[in-house]
């Protein structure tokens, strides 16, 4: 983990709402998939609080993208850096997709939305592995799958299926519809899932996994004031034994951001607020 | 291996019989048990801090959503969670010790006896330099709002926690009520060595769209740079009250904002929310001050405090 400043080599709108952010680091860094960093606008104070980025892609030490959508004050700030604004940047953070164990045969990626931030490293590291990867990736609509990354995803060749809200591509319905196909097909046996999106679909997905006795890791999302475990504000109610206790709550930042599915308590939602 | 930074000897203050290296503090909650800095700044450097709020027990805290922010400032109701007093001087305090800091021992309960039974634990923890009690914490339905709000619980309880304490006493006032010149007065002649200012200020913001509260508790506690204002007013007003050192607290994000604290009666301060999103906000100051030490030839920081007003 290291705080440093980040200069805008380009900011480019992918599709409306949806934006390639690529920074030029002032110091190397070595980045994990799934890990994040925190980021906003160099001494701006609207917003006050940085924000969590997964990291889309490494290419190079000193250069990393993140992929973004466009919802509130922290991204709408982002939104404004032009070539070579200037950002503060603490990196890297949070755990990582575990991969690589012994066992691992398959495995099936599910990104909702803005959620295939998270996982394109991923699939790289997976298929470098030679490990058997099966991705899907749901979207709203075509426009909205574009800018969820759709072309890098394309551009892995690994089996990929595309959903979409709206049927404008792909199949039409949510990303768990073939996800379950997969597993009823005999795709799960020697496979983890692992999974990034809404908390509703990520809910599913746990739910699914759990009924085929498949592994499955999530990484999750939650406002964060800090990023360094500091603030406890970005907690998840995971499972324990019984009793409300200290165990009760991880913090998504430092304990995470990637969990096991079946630590989580689903039926309390860490990311709305 | 103890590690020592070079210090300006311009910043050093004393609280209740302690030396600080400088006077920025690290402030509760803000700060976790001070080993999460140890990649980002150097702690040596720190002229101190105080750690998250310390029960006799651990504690889980509230169901999320804990924090929101807001404008200029943040409102979080984190619920208290902690490791317990036990922990801390387990697992904590050994690590440290190694680094040449003062580490203020935060201690919060929910009646008179919690607390005394978190002083008791860690009076056996060996590096602790005072203790800061947490009355003012806005947080735990059954807790601090109550005695902190109230000057006869407050001196109640500073009383019975001052004569359990082998060390010096800082309280920390709630800035929810309406003279807190008197509720300061009330703590320090139950006995408190030293008075920390403010907590946070209780706020709420709605979700228009599912039209329920942002925090899953309903209410939370205001910091950050929106709240410095007011607490800079309350640190004068106390200061003009009592006879004690005082610690500002309240949205210090800069040397700037740490001397106007001390301009209005504070003897050292502690910064909180920028902690968060400028992670060596503490190390900034400390080297702003020795600049204005440096361009206004002070001699001692301590020189500036309460000095509003004066040539």
């Amino acid at each position: 983990m290291i705080e440093i400043i980040a200069t805008t080599v380009s900011n480019r709108e992918l599709a409306p709402g949806y934006r390639l952010l690529t920074l030029e680091l002032n110091d190397d860094v070595r980045v994990r998939p799934g890990q994040f960093a925190m980021l906003k606008p160099r001494a701006s104070l609207e917003p006050l609080l940085r924000r969590a980025l997964a990291v889309y892609r490494v290419d190079g030490p000193r250069r990393l993208s993140f992929l973004y959508q466009v919802l509130g004050r922290g991204t709408q700030a982002l939104a404004q850096l032009i070539h070579n604004g200037e950002l503060e940047a603490l990196l890297p953070l949070g755990n990582s997709w575990p991969i690589g164990r012994p066992g691992d045969q398959r495995a099936i990626v599910v990104a909702g939305g803005i959620g295939s931030a998270s996982v394109l490293m991923l699939c790289e590291e997976l298929s470098r592995s030679g490990v058997d990867t099966q991705v899907l990736l749901g979207a709203a609509s075509e426009a909205a799958a574009i800018g969820c990354g759709l072309d890098d995803f394309r551009a892995l060749g690994l089996p990929l299926t595309v959903t979409t809200d709206d049927g404008g591509l792909g199949e039409q319905g949510l990303v768990t519809a073939p996800l379950e196909r997969h597993l009823r097909e005999g795709l799960g046996a020697g496979a983890t899932i692992y999974a990034c999106g809404p908390w509703a679909m990520m809910r599913r997905v746990a739910e699914i996994a759990g009924h085929f006795d498949v592994p499955c890791q999530v990484s999750l999302e939650a406002p964060m004031g800090c990023g360094f475990g500091v603030c406890v504000g970005c907690v998840v109610a995971v499972n324990t034994s019984g009793l409300l206790d200290y165990g009760s709550y991880k913090r998504v930042c430092t304990d995470g951001s990637i969990f096991p599915a079946e630590s989580i308590r689903w039926e309390v939602d860490a990311m709305t607020h | 291996m103890t590690n020592r930074a070079n210090h300006d000897p311009r910043l050093a203050v004393k609280i209740a019989g302690i030396r600080f290296n400088n006077p920025v503090i690290g402030a509760s909650g803000t700060f976790g048990y001070g080993l999460e800095f140890a990649e980002l700044i150097d702690l040596n450097r720190l002229g101190g801090f105080a750690t998250k709020g310390l029960s006799a027990r651990p504690l889980p805290g509230n169901a999320p959503p804990r924090i929101v922010e807001t404008h200029g400032g943040m409102l979080n109701a984190i619920g208290l969670q902690n490791i317990g007093a036990r922990a801390f001087i387990e697992e904590k305090l050994p690590l440290l010790r190694a680094y040449d800091t003062r580490v203020i021992a935060n201690v919060f309960g929910y009646s008179d006896a919690d607390y005394m039974e978190a002083i008791t634990i860690l009076n056996d923890g060996d590096g602790i330099a005072a203790y800061e009690l947490n009355i003012s914490c806005p947080n735990v339905k059954e807790g601090g709002i109550v005695i902190g709000n109230s000057p006869v619980a407050a001196a109640r309880l500073t009383e019975k926690t001052k004569r359990l304490s082998t060390r010096p006493l800082i309280v920390k006032l709630s800035p929810n009520v309406t003279d807190v010149a008197l509720l300061a007065r009330a703590i320090i002649e139950a006995g408190a060595d030293c008075l920390s200012l403010i907590n946070t200020i209780v706020g709420m913001s709605v979700d228009v769209n599912t039209r329920r509260p942002r925090l899953s508790y309903g209410t939370g506690g205001l910091s950050g740079p929106a709240i410095r204002p007011i607490a800079v007013r309350m640190v004068y007003e106390v200061a003009s009250a009592v006879d004690v050192p005082l610690i500002g607290i309240g949205g210090i994000a800069s040397s700037t904002d740490a001397l106007e604290f001390i301009i209005a009666g504070a003897t050292a301060i502690q910064i909180g929310t920028a902690n968060y999103y400028d992670p060596t906000v503490t190390m900034k100051v400390i080297d702003g001050l020795s600049g204005y030490c440096e361009s206004r030839r002070i001699q001692q920081i301590s020189s500036l405090v309460r000095s509003i007003g004066a040539e």
